[in-house]
């Protein structure tokens, strides 16, 4: 914690500490700009946007980079992956600090910008590409997180295709009721995992969903501390991505 | 790094800054988590401290992270329309859940925040004086306590990493020479 390092340092006998305890987020949601380092920006899984208009990205451009005018972010905004780390630079700092806000705005969770724009970056010593872009299509793909199944194996599991297999859906028993449930699954909702553990087989592994993934998630901590080999999806169920076939209400 | 290229920025109400849970929740999380069988006994406390791993409104649970590094634990309590303090049930933020057994379940009675204490002689700031203290280039070192990873994702003008680990193996090495020179440190805040 900040509070522990100011302690130690304290202790080293700085004499003018001080904790800025509500930290980076509120920064952030200040609409105050953060930058990334230039490490993350060269490799990071990110998507990389070049706000500046016209050729300039041809004559000179951050590597991965997509190019979207700053004018036309708004319109584009639907291509990028809400849950995608992003990092805008442009030739000027008031596009780049506009774009910064709206796209917090408009809920992206992790925004950054690159220090100094793309002169800064030149500055830095940092590589650029130059000559014809050919495509300017957003090609992110998200990294599965600790305890998270793909989509891909966890649909085999519900289509029964994966052999040793227990699929838990953590929803209610009225969601349920409501919206259906996947074929091969049994249906345990979250508050009652900790006194119906002994319906779940601890010779198999155990993937589980709910709506959005959060409910998972939790189930998933309770099952990992129970000595499960467990996975969770995270993942909206309503999502095309899914597409596992649902046995319908009555 | 140039202070000055923060032009603009939205004026808004001062922040509620009163919960520093973040670098606690950042660093525990670095570790593997579930360990100790040894722990099973000893955990039946009724009061769970920690930061909140998540809340549920429809199977109406809060799950918290209980213990430090490896002996972390994550718990599962209900709660029920008697529960008071819900609201302090925030991701990220740290809790005291106190929690009665109610047959099979565990259920919370009263949630409350917990609030970060100071060490002596040190003093919290807030957003819009760091920000104006960054936009006059008031010499001082800025430190992002969080992981190094975080810091890479986005992290404030003129600020260097230095996770909580590194502080406490390296200590004044990694610090500035001056002693006397403002000295800042910040984390992950509330989300």
């Amino acid at each position: 914690m900040s509070t522990s390092n100011a302690g130690l340092a304290k202790k080293l006998g700085y004499t003018n500490v001080r904790v800025f305890l509500a930290g980076e987020p509120a920064w952030s949601e200040e609409g105050y700009p953060v930058y990334a380092s230039k490490g993350f920006v060269e490799k990071g899984n990110i998507v990389l946007i070049d706000l500046r208009k016209g050729d300039a990205p041809v004559k000179g451009r951050i590597p991965r980079s997509v190019q979207i005018h700053y004018e036309q972010l708004e319109e584009r905004m639907d291509d990028i992956p809400r849950n995608a780390p992003v990092v805008l630079y442009s030739d000027n700092m008031g596009e780049a600090q506009d774009a910064y806000e709206d796209m917090k705005e408009e809920g992206f969770k992790t925004v950054a910008l690159v220090k100094g724009n793309y002169q800064g970056w030149v500055e830095s010593g940092g590589a650029i590409e130059t000559g014809p872009i050919y495509s300017n299509e957003i090609k992110w793909v998200r990294k599965l997180g600790k305890g998270e199944v793909s989509v891909a194996e966890f649909k085999k599991a519900v289509m029964g295709d994966l052999p040793d297999t227990f699929v838990i859906d953590a929803r209610t028993p009225e969601e349920i009721k409501e919206l259906g449930i996947f074929t091969n699954t049994a249906n345990i909702p979250l508050d009652e995992i900790p006194k119906r553990m002994n319906e779940i087989p601890k010779d198999k592994r155990i993937f589980i969903h709910c709506s959005t993934g959060a409910r998972a998630d939790l189930a998933y901590r309770e099952l990992i501390k129970n000595d499960y080999d467990v996975k969770f999806l995270l993942l909206n169920i309503s999502d095309p991505e899914c597409d596992c076939p649902i046995i319908m209400p009555e | 790094m140039k202070v000055k290229s923060i032009i603009k920025f939205i004026p808004v109400a001062v922040m509620l800054a009163f919960l520093a849970a973040g670098c606690a929740r950042d660093t525990d999380s670095s570790v593997q988590a579930p360990a100790a069988k040894t722990m099973e006994k000893k955990t039946e406390a009724d009061v769970y401290t920690g930061p909140i791993v998540g809340k549920s409104n429809k199977a109406k649970t809060i799950s918290i992270t209980v213990g430090k590094g490896a002996e972390a634990q994550t718990m599962m309590v209900k709660f029920d329309d008697q529960t008071e303090g819900v609201e302090f049930a925030k991701k990220g933020e740290a809790a005291i859940i106190n929690w009665e057994q109610r047959g099979d379940d565990k259920f919370a009675t009263v949630i409350k925040p917990k609030l970060a204490k100071l060490p002596e002689g040190v003093t919290e700031i807030k957003v819009d004086e760091l920000y104006q203290l960054l936009e006059d280039q008031v010499p001082m070192t800025l430190v992002d306590a969080r992981p190094a990873l975080r810091y890479n994702q986005g992290h404030l003008p003129t600020a260097i990493s230095i996770p909580v680990p590194l502080l406490k193996e390296k200590k004044a090495e990694v610090l500035p020479e001056d002693k006397d020179k403002l000295l800042i440190f910040y984390c992950g805040g509330y989300t």
